[in-house]
């Protein structure tokens, strides 16, 4: 691009002291040769980010305002001299500061961005494996019992598990916390592999380790196996019976929905409905008072012109809440569940629904109008045939947006407890269960694509 | 309109109606709607509405005198005990107790009409454990009963007792609440200008592969395309507030969670929105520049940046106040800005304190958006 | 001299725009090339600095074989070769200055050019260009603040830049009224004249052609239905071309 030299000002000024007076107060430089406005521009800048850096105790950020100091300063000179600087330049030392104190603000840690990585790992692997389907799976376990923690007396010999079918034996009849126990077991399916347990006195399980790893057994050809098994902590301190137990699958079912499945199908059809209830609500109402809120219709006397701006205020003011806030308060009022999302949706819907048809009424051309008056018709006839032909394609184009838009919402709204998916969804990552969120979020992803292209569909065959 | 109309749009109708009626039945049931308890139950909202109307801007600063004194429990059967502190203005019935007796506190040349509260500190308890409130009257005297509590007789040694009044003085601030609000407002509007501008680094060259004109229309280009514009689409699905419960889990509750989530989910509007953009420019210019010998940059330079960057800027713009009003809420599942706030104050039931905070919201988003409105007017 | 030979264009969904053009152009020429829309007019001159790769055929100009060209060589050729529109191509927001200056992307870096470093020289020249077509006092409006015969005027100082030896002309004045059309077209006589620059102009109206060429090719449903002068056409050639329905329009 071409710069042409600017017309030099009329009063030739020192460079020198302008670019010293540009040093000494931003904008100085420019208000001494008789630019004020852009002097004034740099001189709000100048005070009102150096005040935002005082106030949120950034002035450690000092260094990175430099470059807007320094700038404007030579911009003075470059003035003084008759040349034009441009603006780029000045707007982007400017903005080095302003995104100096963002990064500061928002905590941006690329490094922790960076190590703690491995952490979302497993989220990411269970996003490509969803858990939609599971098989049933049986499990027959043999158990023996022995005792923990050892008490005075002597033990009793090393215990067996008694038939029919498969058997366990331990090396020793007591065991203290940590204590390496060998299992034996005999008579298993060969080649058998299964996993072992621990059961304390309430019925208590879990997994037995030995160094730090689960243990598994595995049954040679001869139906035989060893394994060491450490002993877990135990509550009691007085001698109690406790049980360890192989535990192996016998029958692996085939393949049918999960319950998570089953959850996501019931909590997403309820996003839906919330969705389709708060769109047709919210259009009802939004329908009345859009009249109200049409700048045409309403300028007809000072009192509704008055009106109108009451009803637009508040329409603005609602749709600047997002529907989480506002479901919040209604989760007080009516209690959990979709219910209190329905409303806070629906009252997020007639703003911004509100909003778009009073500006589809007031878009309305008058000429078809006129045409039939003018044919003689009375006024029903006018708004039958001369307004509605006009106004319906907008609004069914608005309203099948807003319930796509009410969808994405309510997938979220459940977060505070208005119900829908949302509720389950955050459940599930917070109790790290990843291949529930992930079939979650995959549904998610599904409807709302599904709803988006379905409602850009209809509102291009309506406009 | 001659009165033979064809069949069609009736049978059309008719099963509109018979699919609607029944989605509408099973929608009313699935999302148990009650306008029964939304009228009964009016009067719970009542009080938080009004004071989300009357939010907390002005404080004044409070004041406090603070009177000690010491005694002694338990009290052995003729013991004397030399008590010491603020005994010209506080007195006490007896300085040497055992737990469970009765007390009278006097106060004298205090403060005149005056809130105040008794408190025990315990030698061996942290804190102070509250007793009796009072309130002096216009000669700044007080007489409250009480006893001593059973947990000084489980300490066993010199305790105080403490008596404060507070009243508010000085000129009016800002609220605790509003500064608060403030401070994180700002962080609001900065956490969503760090957003878009992340983003833009990569919703910028991901828009010319999601451009069905810029990419060859041949195999891997078409490829290409599908993919970029299918991801843009997926990652646009999932509501940032989603994505923010996941960053929240890498790198911590906090601002740069909610920045990371937000930067996701505008990569993802901005790239459609701009490869829509690029999809729409003017082939003349290319053309014409092409034909002038020009090299591809340069093709690109002079005939495809100029008419692109208005609607980007616009976009961008837009997607800044869309941001703003996302991160207003981003902050419910850890993301930082007012969010976190408000969804404690609303937790802990501080319903003016909440109100400053939703106040606040609207003021910002109505000045991004009407300051977003403007310049998008301007560039196009 | 510009040898066209045997060109064939099939588009990809099948549709034969040129099906075996062959003529021969002499340096000064101002040939007119009339036909309906959809004769392959378009087509033809696109394929001759190949903005449309031909299917088949050759363009050969002063013995330099086009089609074979490689995109280095190509460039070098098609920087000789101006080339203005129906609809003008400007770049719409960018200074008319600027637009004008594009003319000399193949003459310059890419870096001096994506810089905005334009040698004084070619800024000189970019003035007189603009200077003679008539509207200097416009340079630095932005394109589309200019009416439709200026903007043609800009895209014709956009091609004087390139010191063309040859000058495309697609349907110059199809957006234009009348009036505005006469005097675009006479920018492009001058230049045919006073220059030597060959024009081939295609051209929808057969009045235009018969005021402004020396020379008139004909094309009807991609093949070459006349070449000859503009006086052949009488109303019979006229009724082959534009087909029996049409009624000759004087262009005033």
């Amino acid at each position: 691009m071409v710069h042409e030299t600017p017309s030099a000002p009329s009063l030739r000024r020192h460079p020198a002291l302008a670019a010293l007076l540009g040093l000494l107060i931003p904008g100085l430089g420019h208000l001494y040769l008789g630019r004020r406005e852009r002097g004034a521009a740099i001189l709000t800048t100048a005070l009102a980010l150096t005040g935002l850096a005082l106030w949120l105790e950034l002035t450690a950020l000092a260094p990175w305002g430099l470059p807007f100091w320094l700038w404007q300063a030579w911009e003075a000179r470059r003035y003084a001299q008759g040349r034009d600087p441009g603006t780029l330049r000045l707007l982007l030392t400017a903005a080095i500061l302003v995104y100096a104190i963002g990064w500061q603000v928002t905590e941006i840690d690329l490094q922790r961005f960076v190590a703690n990585a491995p952490k979302i790992r497993p989220f990411v692997v269970s996003l490509l494996r969803p858990n939609y389907l599971e098989r049933e799976i049986t499990y027959a376990s043999v158990r023996i019992q022995f005792t923990m923690p050892c008490g005075p007396e002597a033990p009793g010999p090393p215990p067996t598990s008694s038939g029919p079918g498969p058997v366990l034996g331990l090396d020793r009849a007591c065991a203290d916390p940590g204590d390496p126990i060998t299992v034996y077991g005999e008579g298993f399916p060969p080649n058998l592999e299964g996993e072992l347990w621990f059961e304390n006195t309430i019925g208590d399980r879990a997994r037995l380790h030995h160094q730090g790893e689960l243990v598994d057994f595995v049954a040679g050809p001869d139906g035989r196996f060893q394994a060491t098994v450490t002993a877990p902590e135990v509550a009691t301190e007085q001698p109690q019976p406790q049980f360890i137990e192989a535990r192996y699958v016998t029958e692996v079912g085939p393949l049918q929905p999960s319950e998570t499945a089953r959850l996501v199908v019931y909590r997403m059809g309820e996003t839906i409905a919330q969705a389709l209830m708060a769109t047709t609500w919210g259009a009802l109402f939004a329908v009345l008072i859009s009249f109200f809120a049409a700048r045409n219709l309403m300028r007809v006397h000072p009192l509704t012109f008055a009106l109108y701006y009451v009803v637009r205020t508040l329409l603005n003011i609602l749709r600047a809440i997002e529907p989480l806030i506002m479901a919040i308060v209604f989760v007080v009022w009516v209690g959990l569940g979709p219910f209190a999302g329905v409303l806070a949706l629906t009252m997020h819907s007639i703003a911004a629904l509100g909003k778009l048809y009073s500006e589809a009424i007031e878009n309305i051309e008058p000429g078809p109008i006129e045409a039939i008056t003018a044919t003689g018709a009375n006024r029903i006839q006018v708004i039958w045939f001369g307004v509605l032909p006009q106004v319906w394609p907008p609004f069914v184009a608005f309203t099948v947006y807003r319930w796509d838009i009410n969808v994405r919402m309510s997938t979220i709204i459940g977060f505070v407890g208005g119900g829908g998916i949302g509720f389950l969804l955050q459940q599930w990552i917070r109790l790290t269960d990843f291949r529930s969120a992930s079939a979650a979020i995959w549904a998610i992803a599904l409807v709302v694509t599904v709803l988006d292209f379905f409602s850009s569909e209809v509102r291009k065959r309506i406009v | 309109m001659d009165g033979k109309r064809p069949r069609g749009p009736w049978a059309k109708t008719l099963m509109a109606l018979a699919i609607a009626i029944p989605l509408y039945i099973w929608s009313w049931e699935a999302t148990q709607i009650d306008l029964g308890k939304l009228v009964q139950d009016a009067y719970k909202a009542g009080p938080i509405v009004g004071q989300l109307l009357r939010p907390s801007l002005l404080a004044r600063g409070v004041q406090r005198d603070r009177l000690q004194v010491t005694l002694k429990v338990p009290c052995a059967p003729g013991e004397t005990y030399e008590p010491q502190g603020d005994l010209d203005r506080l007195q006490l019935s007896a300085h040497c107790l055992n737990p469970r007796d009765p007390l009278q506190v006097t106060g004298i040349n205090l403060r005149p009409n005056t809130q105040g509260r008794l408190y025990w500190i315990i030698t061996g308890v942290e804190g102070r454990l509250r007793d009796e409130r009072f309130t002096t009257d216009e000669n700044g005297a007080f007489t409250v009963e009480t006893d001593v509590p059973p947990l000084l007789g489980e300490n066993p040694g010199e305790h105080r007792l403490q008596a404060e009044l507070r009243w508010e003085a000085g000129s009016l601030n800002p609220s605790p609440a509003l500064r608060t609000t403030a401070e994180k407002l700002i962080e609001t509007v900065f956490l969503a200008l760090m957003a878009t501008t992340l983003a833009n680094f990569f919703a910028i060259p991901l828009s010319f592969l999601g451009a069905r004109n810029i990419m060859p229309s041949t195999g891997w280009g078409h490829t290409v395309y599908l993919a970029t514009r299918t991801f843009f689409n997926l990652t646009r699905s999932i509501e940032p507030l989603i994505l923010a419960t996941i960053f929240a889990i890498w790198v911590g509750f906090g601002p740069f969670a909610g920045v990371l989530a937000l930067t996701v989910s505008t990569v993802a509007n901005l790239g459609k929105l701009y490869s829509e953009a690029a999809e729409s420019i003017d082939p003349g210019p290319i053309e014409a520049i092409t034909a002038t010998g020009a090299n591809r940059i340069q093709v690109i330079w002079f005939a495809v940046i100029p008419q692109i960057v208005p609607p980007y800027i616009a976009f961008a713009v837009y997607q800044w106040d869309i941001n703003v009003r996302m991160s207003t809420i981003i902050g419910f599942v850890g993301g930082g800005g007012i969010g976190m706030e408000l969804s404690r104050w609303i937790n802990q039931l501080q319903w003016n304190a909440a109100a400053t905070a939703v106040w606040g919201i609207v003021l910002v988003v109505t000045v991004m958006d009407y300051a977003s409105a403007l310049i998008r007017e301007r560039l196009v | 001299m510009l040898q066209i030979q045997d060109l064939v264009k099939v588009y990809e969904d099948g549709t034969q725009a040129l099906k075996g053009i062959s003529f021969t152009v002499e340096d000064g020429e101002f040939v007119a090339i009339i036909g309906l829309s959809g004769s392959g007019k378009s087509t033809l001159l696109r394929c001759i600095n190949r903005l449309i790769e031909p299917t088949s055929g050759r363009v050969i100009w002063d013995g330099v074989d086009i089609t074979a060209a490689d995109p280095r060589e190509l460039r070098r050729i098609r920087r000789q070769i101006g080339m203005i529109f129906q609809q003008f191509n400007l770049v719409k927001r960018l200074p008319v200055l600027t637009n004008v200056l594009t003319g000399r992307l193949g003459y310059v870096s890419t870096w001096r050019s994506i810089t905005g470093r334009w040698s004084r020289a070619d800024v000189e020249r970019a003035f007189a260009n603009l200077e003679l077509v008539g509207i200097r006092e416009k340079a630095h409006n932005r394109a589309d603040e200019l009416s439709g015969g200026q903007q043609q005027r800009v895209g014709i100082a956009r091609a004087l830049m390139q010191e063309p030896r040859l000058l495309l002309a697609d349907e110059p004045v199809a957006s234009l009224d009348p009036a505005t059309s006469h005097s675009v077209m006479k920018y492009v006589e001058q230049l045919n004249r006073e220059m030597g620059v060959t024009v081939l102009c295609s051209l929808h109206f057969l009045s235009l052609a018969r005021t402004y060429a020396s020379r008139i090719l004909a094309l009807k449903d991609g093949l070459l239905v006349f070449d000859g002068s503009p006086q052949e056409i009488d109303d019979r050639r006229f009724k082959e071309i534009y087909g029996e329905e049409a009624v000759e329009v004087e262009i005033r």
